[in-house]
């Protein structure tokens, strides 16, 4: 339907000797300009056309919208193919009263994805995640903000109290443990040293990154797997848009923002439970703080942060991955959960491992 | 049968799940602005050959051309783009769950359109009322009847002004009343925009009063069974098997 638009589309309106609203329009009516808006009064009202030189919904949508309330309307001399979509609503909205029978409703069986291939389908989602995001940055990707704003809230802001307690008594755990050895050396101010390295350079990414496995990768995977048995995916297809730069993108890009944030905030929850233990009998409150600034360098905290960023990719990721190859059935939805979480803690682990190696080598 | 003014074409395509093929040696041709239904019993492939027609599913063989465009060949944007100047109804309306109907059919518009927040409300407002939905504009898709979720979907696979609309039972689950006034919205989008329908359907009679040509799928050869236009499909004719098929939802 391309048509060469001429002129822009307007209205005007005058009254008539008998107080019925005269409303002249006219121009090219499209969709994606402007319409002219128009204030009627009274009741009666007369729609005719000057210039009418194409219309798509954008017209019968705005006399639809314009002239609801009028309770006489004359539009006789507009075209007889923009009166009968203009009846066409108005007599769908007055006698849709009646009510349906419920429709069948859609049976899904398992029809089984094809078990074979994982790895390569794996890479493939990597693989259109990496050009969906390339897409995004030159502004040519379709990348629902809305989902990327609540993500930043359900997967991060309302990750905050259980990063908190598990952050804390992870502190608290190794400061406990580190005691009962540095004890036995006598360097027991050390144990500020200790629980200040291992949760900026480690346990605090790893643990937010668990964290995020076990309340995001789930929460994704079901959430995309659902769709995907409602057919909304296909329906997202449907409509010309990409389901994984419409739907992953935001959400990967929100947990690799929120992420670090959480691992940062777990990383001095942690140092501040390390200190409860502490101070309860070996250490000074003033001790434990210049020992713990002491032994944290730029460098480590450079290293927590890398991995937290790696981590909350991974999470993500996992989730939307094992939710957009979910089995379409009840069941599928479910596996797609447990294997987001398990695929996510695995990748973490390994790639902790990965990162041990690396960062020895650049001697970080 | 080929022409190049069609607006959809398909030579030799099978169709299928997997490698399973369910029907093969599919010939077709519309021209624009015509209205195609396609009929056949349950679970003759009838959802599955919508699919790979409009392109959302990749055929086991053969070519199709939509829009001009070769499906097979067409790279992910041009492909993109060919969905998005078509419209789709699922079988089970595929409404996005989390959103109001409104939302559902304000989504597309906000995605694709530069108009202000204000006209594509008016728009999205405009599509419910043709299919009669003015009053559940508000409702989640979950507070609604199948009917009315159908209807939705209908609504949102307009929702762009397309070209060529897939409706997979669109009537399913419709009181007879808005069943009739479908077809009538049917062919006014033709008649107004010269919009090209293809739909599946098991009403005969709202066949006979909207569609200009019927194809049926027979399961037994796995490919067409008949060809034309409705009315001669009433008529004991050159495909017995059709004749039969046709007469008998008519009175059943
Ligand atoms: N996703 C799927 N995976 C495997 N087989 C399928 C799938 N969808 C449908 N089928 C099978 O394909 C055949 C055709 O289905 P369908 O096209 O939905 O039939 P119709 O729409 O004509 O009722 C049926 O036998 C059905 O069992
Ligand atoms: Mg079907």
């Amino acid at each position: 339907m391309s048509h060469a638009p001429t002129g822009l589309p307007f209205a005007r309106t005058e009254v008539l000797a008998d107080g019925t609203a005269l409303v002249t329009i006219g121009g090219a009516w499209e969709l994606n300009q402007p319409l002219p808006s128009i204030v009627i009064k009274g009741d009666r009202a007369k729609v005719v056309a000057e210039g009418l030189t194409d219309f798509d919904s954008s017209l019968p949508a705005w006399l639809y919208d314009n002239f609801k309330n009028i309770r006489q309307l004359d539009i006789s001399t507009l075209p007889v193919r923009l009166q009968s979509l203009v009846q066409m609503a108005e007599k769908a909205s007055s006698d849709h009263a009646q009510s349906d029978h419920a429709g069948l409703l859609e049976t899904f069986g398992s029809w089984g994805v094809e078990s074979g291939g994982s790895w390569a389908r794996a890479f493939d989602h990597i693989g259109h995640t990496a050009l969906g995001f390339l897409k995004m940055l030159v502004g040519r990707a379709k990348v629902n903000w809305g989902d990327f704003k609540l993500q930043l809230q359900t997967s991060g802001v309302d990750a905050l109290p259980i990063v908190a307690l598990l952050g804390f008594l992870t502190g608290l755990i190794m400061a406990y443990v580190g005691l009962i050895q540095l004890r036995q050396v006598g360097a027991t101010v050390y144990v500020a040293n200790l629980v200040s390295l291992a949760m900026t350079r480690e346990m605090g990414a790893l643990m937010t990154g668990i964290i995020a496995c076990g309340r995001t990768s789930t929460a994704y995977a079901s959430q995309l797997g659902s769709m995907n048995v409602s057919q909304e995916t296909d329906a997202l297809r449907a409509l010309g848009i990409n389901p994984i730069e419409y739907l992953a993108l935001p959400r990967i890009l929100a947990v690799t923002l929120m992420v670090p944030l959480l691992a940062v905030f777990a990383t001095f929850i942690g140092i501040f439970g390390g200190m409860i233990v502490a101070c309860a009998g070996d250490l000074s409150i003033e001790q434990y703080l210049t020992q713990a600034i002491r032994a944290i360098s730029f460098k480590s905290f450079l290293v927590g942060f890398i991995k937290s960023i790696a981590f909350g990719f991974i999470a993500a990721w996992a989730g939307c991955y094992r939710g957009s190859v979910a089995k379409r059935s009840a069941l599928g939805v479910g596996e797609a959960a447990t294997s987001a979480a398990v695929l996510g803690i695995t990748f973490i682990v390994i790639f902790d491992a990965i990162f041990a190696v690396i960062f020895n080598l650049f001697d970080l | 049968m080929n022409d190049t003014s069609d607006i959809l074409t398909c030579t030799g395509l099978a169709i299928g799940h997997g490698k399973t093929v369910i029907m093969d040696r599919l010939n077709l041709s519309l021209a624009p602005g015509k209205i195609l239904a396609i009929v056949g019993p349950s679970g003759c492939g009838k959802s599955t050959l919508m699919r790979a027609l409009g392109g959302l599913d990749e055929p086991l063989g053969g070519k199709t051309t939509l829009m001009g465009v070769d499906l097979a060949a067409a790279d992910g944007q041009q492909r993109q783009d060919i969905l998005r100047q078509s419209g789709f109804l699922f079988q089970g309306a595929a409404l996005f769950s989390s959103l109001t109907l409104r939302e559902n059919i304000e989504m597309p518009m906000r995605e694709f359109l530069k108009a202000p927040r204000k006209d594509i409300r008016q728009l999205a407002e405009y599509k419910l009322a043709l299919v009669g939905l003015a009053d559940a504009m508000d409702k989640l898709p979950s507070e609604i009847s199948g009917g009315m979720a159908k209807r939705a979907g209908i609504a949102r696979a307009m929702a762009l002004d397309p070209a060529v609309i897939f409706l997979d039972e669109p009537s399913a689950g419709l009181d007879p009343l808005s069943s009739g006034r479908l077809d009538e919205l049917i062919l006014r989008l033709r008649e107004a925009y010269g919009t090209t329908i293809i739909l599946v359907s098991h009403e005969i009679p709202s066949i006979l009063r909207t569609a200009d040509f019927c194809v049926y799928l027979d399961p037994d050869t796995g490919t067409i069974g008949g060809y034309g236009p409705p009315k001669g499909f009433l008529q004991a004719g050159n495909s017995p098997k059709v004749h039969a098929f046709f007469t008998q939802a008519r009175f059943d």
